[in-house]
């Protein structure tokens, strides 16, 4: 049985297998953790607390500038509005000539916009469209859905 | 300084008499102090305007100001040398204000009266309990 090879250790046997504990690497305890996580909340409140003034009055700036010039707009589109209603009314007033018991701005017979003793009524968006072409209803109706 | 008072009176107008018909010559003032305004600025500090503007349409999507100190600072200063007009603090327009007008106060709302409202039964007639009050769960709510 000479000759034959063999799988055998290395000469002098195996090197010792190293089996001691080694834990995790500790950079802070636990009372470190709990300093550091109540500073940075410390320091995130008084940041909150200080930036909320700063947008806070950002926010009225551009609140004032809208206050300031809506008037000026409103009035504006007030004569134009009141313009476009008469036009509407003379409109109507063309469309239902020869409609036997219409009155013009009435259905028929029925005040619709003018109420008594309340005055003034604005009518829907659509009475408001309705002698114009579609299109400029929807343009209005989706004013500001895209912003 | 009754310029300023304009658009108060006018937006008062329009929040007492809700009415757009009724307001309408205190829109004419608020628009053509408006306008003299700009005619005023147009002849004297035109290039500071524009450029405020300018910077004002394209530095923030939704016109921003804090982009625009510097501009601000300009158009500001042209205005109090040449207008004698001081920008206001920057809540001035959200506080709330006491106007006095000569345009009488509008008459409250009168009542809603409704004449056809029947009568009431008389006491003699037979009244019949409530069908879930007879005891059970419902008799305490």
């Amino acid at each position: 049985m000479a000759g034959v090879k063999q799988d055998m250790p290395p000469p002098g046997g195996y090197a010792a297998v190293n089996w001691t504990r080694v834990p995790a690497k500790k950079f802070f305890t636990g009372y470190q953790m709990i300093a550091g996580y109540l500073g940075l909340f410390a320091f995130g409140f008084w940041l909150t607390h200080r930036m909320h003034k700063v947008f806070k009055n950002r926010k009225i700036e551009q609140r004032s500038s809208h206050n300031a010039i809506f008037p000026i707009l409103l009035a504006e589109r007030d004569r134009e509005y009141l313009k476009q209603l008469s036009r509407n009314r003379e409109e109507e007033a063309r469309l239902m000539k020869d409609v036997p018991g219409w009155k013009v701005g009435q259905l028929y017979d029925l005040p619709i916009y003018e109420r008594p003793n309340r005055g003034f009524t604005d009518p829907e968006i659509c009475e408001f469209y309705a002698h114009a072409d579609p299109k400029y209803l929807w343009q209005r109706m989706e004013y500001g859905m895209f912003k | 300084m009754g310029h300023y008072n304009f658009p108060k009176e006018f937006m008062l107008c329009r929040q007492e008499e809700k009415d757009p018909r009724k307001c309408l010559a205190e829109g004419r003032a608020v628009t053509s102090c408006a306008l003299e305004f700009f005619r005023k600025v147009k002849s004297t500090c035109l290039d500071e305007f524009n450029q405020y503007a300018n910077c004002l349409d394209r530095g923030s999507p939704d016109l921003k100001f804090r982009m625009c100190r510097n501009t601000q600072s300009v158009f500001d200063k042209c205005v109090q040398d040449n207008m004698g007009m001081e920008r206001p603090y920057y809540g001035y327009f959200c506080a709330p204000k006491v106007i006095r007008t000569n345009r009488p106060r509008p008459a409250p709302e009168p009542p809603l009266e409704f004449p056809n409202t029947p009568d009431e039964l008389p006491d003699t007639m037979p009244r019949k309990p409530a069908p879930y009050s007879q005891g059970g769960g419902r008799q305490f709510f």
